[in-house]
């Protein structure tokens, strides 16, 4: 830990930095065409749309719901992230499963879900809930998985200063997770802005709903970039106070040791409650609107003949594309989230920064800046599976970087500095060794981003190959007419397919082996050291 | 021929040098210790030996190889050195056996390679040579931390390199294990025939471990020379008081004697930095090691000093400028004892005296000085 | 571990797959096939477009999404749309792409087929069929009698809080395009003020606002007449809680058209041209009245059973192209909050 302080940091990485401005350009296609098209709108009519009275309204109400959600997401996700990772729970793996569930159910699906049981359920409250519940797993996996390699010794120190459990709780524990905690708020909040189908279908009117009437009354594509620019503002306001605060988190967590002990704290009179609360959020976000959908199959009229072909070509489309637009997507990320990790500065912070950027965007937003930049720069593959794969990565690598990024971050450097001197050139230390431990983390923002691409379905409807459908498209082409039995096989093969991923990401079997190295490696190193000690 | 040298080496940032012209030589076969308190330098130079930081200016060269010189910069995989960093570093995905494999692997490094490379006759050679053949198919999870620096070794000295770098290897085991896993790295060394250098912030250690004895303060190497040189013969006060016990007295140079509060001593005068030697008549700085005082007892009955070899002529200079003296603490230590010492017109001292010369606390000494003491120019 | 690097291997091979297997598999522009973009339900609009292709033996390449996502599509392709034929669900649209010099003139001898006042004036684009504004009412809480028969009383006390309606639809727009053209702008302006101060339930679309008047959340909806005939054919007409009402004469019932356009790309060519010309045909335009419920265009085809005849609905001081000053009405309605 010597001269750490004074230690001048190693050249700068301009190959990765140059890397990562490729993909912050890339990324920033979306707004960067919005901007120009601002730009060179008629000015007076960009001044109409601010005077409109409905502007101030629309702000207050995505900031209301961003807020809102945002905090909601935390507060139920922080303790079951607490109650998989450091309770003694029966059925670990199986809660560990649930709690990542709701990643696979699209907002649409569950609000129209809960609609189709509670139609009168509309306005601010119906969204919070359906939102809130839907990105909960965002915030529940990365603090479980910090939870997992945090140790409990500090909260113990608290315990015997005098502190009651919470207190020590947000003494020891809270800093080390508080990065994580940051992390999944902020792809909450993002979400949140951008989400169309929830607050759409519960009628409550934010920014993205009027881009949308933009759009679909009068057709002003520069009415919808003003509003987008606005939408835009707001989510850098976001990633500047996620910045910031994790800039604090991280010049406090350097005093919390890295690795110790782990207790798991035993639940006695809390058992209920905390079964409870692991039950409430994917009962809330999944089961309830599947099985009404469900029930409207039975009770459906129209329940039309199952065209098994179909839907079997829209689950491999379905497939294909979000798998693709994951390896896209995690190329992208890769240099961003390597270099945020690594080095610091104003001009990484700049470019991690640009990267999340396109997160707060709508679909259709996005969708449409892309069909301009492949139409002027590819033509030829307009419309091909490739620009739609490539879409999804950039539509979702900002969810692939937190995850690239704290992964990276666990890999020791004196591996990379034993690897360097033990003859292997700096790509190979790479791959060899930090690529090779990081590699749960990589896996993990893969699976992040395919979800949201199974799910995604504006920026699909125009860049898809014409007659291509995946099943988010089946599922919307469905729903639309109100034919809910037709529509039921897709809803449950798309929430089936993004459950595998979910399933992934759940780490189920992290969750199992963390019990047993809670106890096991620290008894298992004292040991030796005794014997080697006698020896 | 040496094979390590560092010439007129600079390394630093925005915020200013961290390292200003150090100059440092290991001969052949030397295991090199070098020591100083936090914030000093020492892991910025030995990362700069490897390549890990890039220097400003200034040249390193390693056997015949300039690696750095003149603004170029050799990668860091390319010097041929081994490097055992403070927390080991063991690749946690890798077994004991994998992990000591991967260092031959010249460059292609993988865990498939290193899989199967593990089961050569150099990686068994280098884990009996470290005595760990036993554990060869662990996880670094399942080993101690005094057994996984031995690991991080092993695995550094097989790529042959003809350099090996250790920062701070012994930090954070318990002083028992410290001990024998020093002396089992010197002895690994010098059985390989490897050059080495070793980071530490303990004097202790490297007094005991090193052919020579870097000391570093605020980037600069203070003094360079064998742990007896930097101990006997301290470059500054500073590297004096850094190195060992001193007690330090406020003096005025005569001649080859200097008058202090405890009388007038034998003194060898010392240049500092710039080459300037203490003038007859200035104010100086005196060092004297607690083991050079001599204490007795003031009723004469006995005697107690600090070598039995000073015992005999401790008669001859018994009345020879000693002071009276009461002693007010007393730390014993099982080999020795530190006594802390008042003198009657109020200087405190501490002087280091054998197990059995031990006087209780209470007890009216008399006080004097063994042999010559150092002189040196007051620092500013 | 091992199992997991699997799975990323497959994932990574079988995305280069589809990127490669449909990159080969890019529409090729040879004349047997036809590109069109369709804003309306695949559903509804891919049996017909099945008999097309039987008929003519012409691959049509057909893209599905909502009106306005594939406004702004060809708005943003521009002329270098892979589109050749655009069938959209409102007038609206049509209107601004014309605006945007995007589509062609339609052929006369098509466009003469259709009566003015249900197709563009200037051929820009042809109307395929149509579709009335009606009220929707709570049949368990209202009887026919005592739904208004203008929409002018519905900023009445009574009705506070019962009118569920789609601001953002671009046929409400339409219907407050009439009023401002037939009522003049100070009536249509009062009557949009005393709708935003009449509590009104505000919805994304039409099919939202039957739902508030099916589950008795509203008493009335303002919607086009065929949501109800088609929410009425999955449910059963018998479990409809909600009833039609139809205002002949009034701007709340005015007829708006469906048609479609040719993109200027395809101006010469014959498949097209044949698919535009298959739209206005008698088989065609029955099949939209037996599967959508709307208004056929064509002379001589037959209204859907149960609706009024078109012509009743028809107000004859007013020209359907008199409806694209919806810029205004917009305005409207952003001033008073609804938008």
């Amino acid at each position: 830990m010597t001269d750490r302080v004074a230690t001048p940091s190693p050249r700068r990485p301009w190959g990765l930095i140059a890397a990562s401005l490729v993909a912050v350009a890339l990324a920033a296609i979306p707004v960067i065409h919005l901007v120009v098209r601002v730009l060179s709108a008629d000015p007076a009519e960009l001044a109409a749309v601010f005077d409109r009275p409905r502007i101030p309204l629309l702000v207050g109400n995505s900031v209301l719901l961003a807020a809102s959600v945002t905090l909601t997401a935390v507060a139920l996700g922080v303790p079951s992230a607490f109650l998989l990772a450091r309770a003694r729970l029966r059925w670990r793996g199986a809660w560990a499963v649930l709690a990542a569930l709701p990643l696979a159910m699209p907002s649409y699906l569950a609000a129209y879900g809960w609609l189709a049981w509670q139609p009168s359920m509309k306005g601010f409250w119906a969204a919070w809930l359906v939102l809130s519940f839907v990105s909960v797993p965002y915030v529940t996996l990365p603090v479980a998985a910090a939870l997992r390699i945090g140790s409990t010794g500090l909260d113990d120190v608290a315990r015997t200063l005098g502190r009651g459990p919470f207190g020590s709780f947000m003494l020891g524990t809270w800093p080390q997770i508080r990065p994580a905690v940051l992390a999944g708020a902020l792809l909450v909040c993002l979400y949140t802005l951008s989400d169309f189908g929830g607050v759409a279908l519960f009628r409550f009117p934010v920014l993205t709903t009027a881009i949308q009437q933009a759009y679909s009354a009068s057709f002003s594509r520069d009415e919808a970039a003003v509003l987008a620019v606005l939408l835009v503002a707001l989510a850098l306001l976001v990633v500047i106070g996620e910045q910031v605060a994790r800039g604090r988190a991280a010049r406090r967590i350097q005093a919390a040791p890295a690795t110790g002990r782990r207790r798991m704290t035993r639940l006695g009179p809390w058992t209920v409650p905390g079964l409870a609360l692991l039950a409430l959020v994917p009962a809330v976000a999944v089961v309830v609107p599947v099985a009404v959908l469900l029930g409207r199959v039975l009770t459906a009229e129209t329940l039309q003949a199952f065209d098994g072909v179909n839907l079997a070509q829209a689950i491999g489309n379905t497939v294909l594309l979000s798998a693709g637009g994951a390896v896209v997507a995690v190329a992208l990320a890769l240099p961003i989230g390597v270099l945020a990790a690594r080095h610091r500065g104003r001009m990484v912070r700049g470019i991690e920064s640009a990267g999340y950027l396109a997160l707060g965007l709508p679909g259709i937003v996005v969708g449409l800046s892309l069909v301009f930049f492949s139409l002027s720069v590819v033509p030829a593959l307009y419309q091909t599976a490739l620009v739609l794969a490539f879409g999804y990565g950039i539509l979702f690598m900002p969810k692939a970087i937190g995850s690239i990024r704290s992964a990276t971050g666990q890999v020791p450097t004196s591996l990379e500095d034993v690897s360097r001197t033990l003859g292997n050139s700096r790509a190979r230390t790479w791959w060899a060794v930090t690529a090779r431990l990081a590699r749960p983390g990589i896996f993990a923002a893969a699976l992040l981003a395919a979800v949201s691409a199974m799910k995604e379905l504006p920026a699909t409807l125009m860049l898809r190959p014409t007659g291509t459908d995946t099943l988010a498209v089946e599922l919307w082409q469905r729903t639309d007419i109100s034919a809910y039995g037709a529509a039921a096989p897709y809803a449950v093969a798309l929430l089936l397919v993004a459950a595998v991923p979910a399933f992934l990401l759940s780490d189920a079997r992290a969750g199992r082996e963390a019990t047993r190295e809670a106890i096991a490696p620290d008894a298992r190193a004292g040991r030796e050291a005794t014997r080697e000690a006698i020896a | 021929m040496s094979r390590l040298e560092v010439r007129d080496l600079t390394v630093g940032y925005e915020g200013g040098p961290v390292l200003h012209a150090v100059d440092v030589e290991v001969p052949h076969g030397e295991l090199l210790a070098i020591v100083g308190p936090s914030g000093c330098g020492k892991t910025t130079l030995l990362r700069t030996i490897a390549g890990l930081l890039r220097a400003q200016s200034g040249e390193i060269r390693i056997g015949q190889r300039m690696v750095t010189t003149h603004g170029i910069h050799l990668a860091p995989e390319k010097r041929r050195i081994g490097w055992v960093p403070q927390d080991a570093a063991l690749f946690p995905h890798l077994t004991v056996a994998e992990n000591v494999a991967f260092g031959m692997l010249a460059g292609r490094g993988s865990a498939r390679a290193a899989r199967r490379a593990a089961k050569s006759d150099e990686v068994r050679r280098l884990l009996d040579l470290v005595d760990l053949a036993p554990l060869a198919h662990r996880a670094p999870g399942q080993l101690s931390g005094g057994q996984a620096q031995r690991v991080a070794l092993a695995r550094a000295l097989a790529a042959g390199p003809e350099l090996v770098l250790l920062d701070e290897p012994f930090g954070a085991l318990d002083p028992m294990l410290r001990a024998d896993l020093r002396a089992a790295v010197r002895e690994l060394l010098r059985a390989e025939g490897v050059t080495g250098i070793l980071v530490t912030h303990d004097q202790a250690e490297a007094l005991s471990v090193a052919d020579r004895v870097a000391v570093m303060r605020g980037g600069e190497v203070l003094q360079l020379g064998t742990p007896e040189e930097v101990y006997r013969t301290p470059a500054t006060p500073w590297v004096a008081g850094f190195v060992g016990d001193a007690v330090f007295l406020p003096g005025v140079l005569h001649g080859d004697e200097v008058a202090t509060a405890i009388g007038r001593l034998r003194a060898v005068p010392v240049a500092d930095a710039a080459g300037l030697v203490p003038e007859d008549g200035a104010d100086v700085t005196v060092l004297v090691r607690p083991e050079e005082l001599r204490v007795v007892r003031a009723d004469a009955a006995s005697v107690a000093d600090a070598t039995a070899a000073h015992r005999a002529d401790a008669d001859r200079r018994a009345d020879d400028g000693a002071l009276d003296g009461i002693v007010t603490d007393v730390e014993y230590t099982g080999h020795d004892a530190m006594l802390a010492l008042a003198l009657a017109d109020g200087v405190r001292l501490r002087a280091r005296v054998t197990a059995s010369g031990v006087v209780p606390r209470g007890t009216d000494v008399r006080v004097s000085v063994d042999g010559s003491v150092l002189a040196y120019r007051p620092e500013a | 571990m091992r199992a997991r690097r699997g799975i990323l291997l497959a994932g990574a091979g079988l995305a280069a797959a589809t990127l490669a297997l449909t990159g080969c598999t890019a529409p090729e522009d040879d004349a047997e096939t036809l590109t069109v973009y369709v804003g309306r339900d695949e559903s509804l609009v891919g049996p017909l477009i099945e008999q097309f292709e039987q008929e003519t033996g012409i691959t049509v390449e057909a893209r599905y999404a909502a009106t306005p996502e594939l406004t702004a599509l060809l708005l943003e392709e521009g002329d270098r749309t892979p589109a050749e034929v655009f069938l959209s669900q409102d007038a609206g649209a049509l209107g601004a792409l014309a605006d945007a010099d995007l589509v062609t003139e339609i052929p006369s001898d098509l466009a003469d087929l259709i009566p003015d006042g249900f197709t563009s004036t200037d051929d820009s684009w042809i109307g395929v069929t149509g579709r009335a504004r009606v009220i929707a009412y709570d049949g368990e809480q209202l009887t026919e009698d005592e739904v208004p028969d203008t929409v002018d009383d519905l900023t009445g006390e009574e009705w506070s809080g019962q009118v569920a309606f789609a601001p953002g639809n671009a046929s409400f727009q339409s219907f407050i395009t009439a009023l401002r053209v037939l009522e003049g702008e100070d009536a249509a302006a009062a009557w949009v003020e005393g709708m935003a101060a009449n509590d009104p339930e505000l919805t994304e679309n039409n099919l939202a606002s039957l739902d508030l008047v099916n589950t008795g959340q509203a008493q009335l909806g303002l919607i086009n007449h065929y949501y109800w005939f088609r929410q009425a054919a999955e449910v059963g007409a018998d479990n409809m809680r909600a009833q039609l009402k139809f205002l002949p004469g009034d701007p709340g019932g005015i007829v708006n058209v469906t048609g479609a356009a040719i993109l200027n790309g395809a101006a010469d060519d014959d498949a097209a041209r044949a698919f535009v010309e298959f739209l206005v045909s008698e088989e065609a335009q029955q099949y939209f009245v037996e599967e959508t419920f709307e208004y056929p265009l064509l002379p001589g085809v037959d209204a859907p059973d149960g609706l009024p005849a078109i012509d009743t609905l028809v107000n004859p001081g007013l020209d359907l192209s008199d409806l694209d000053s919806v810029g205004e009405s917009q305005q409207l309605l952003a001033d008073n909050g609804l938008i």
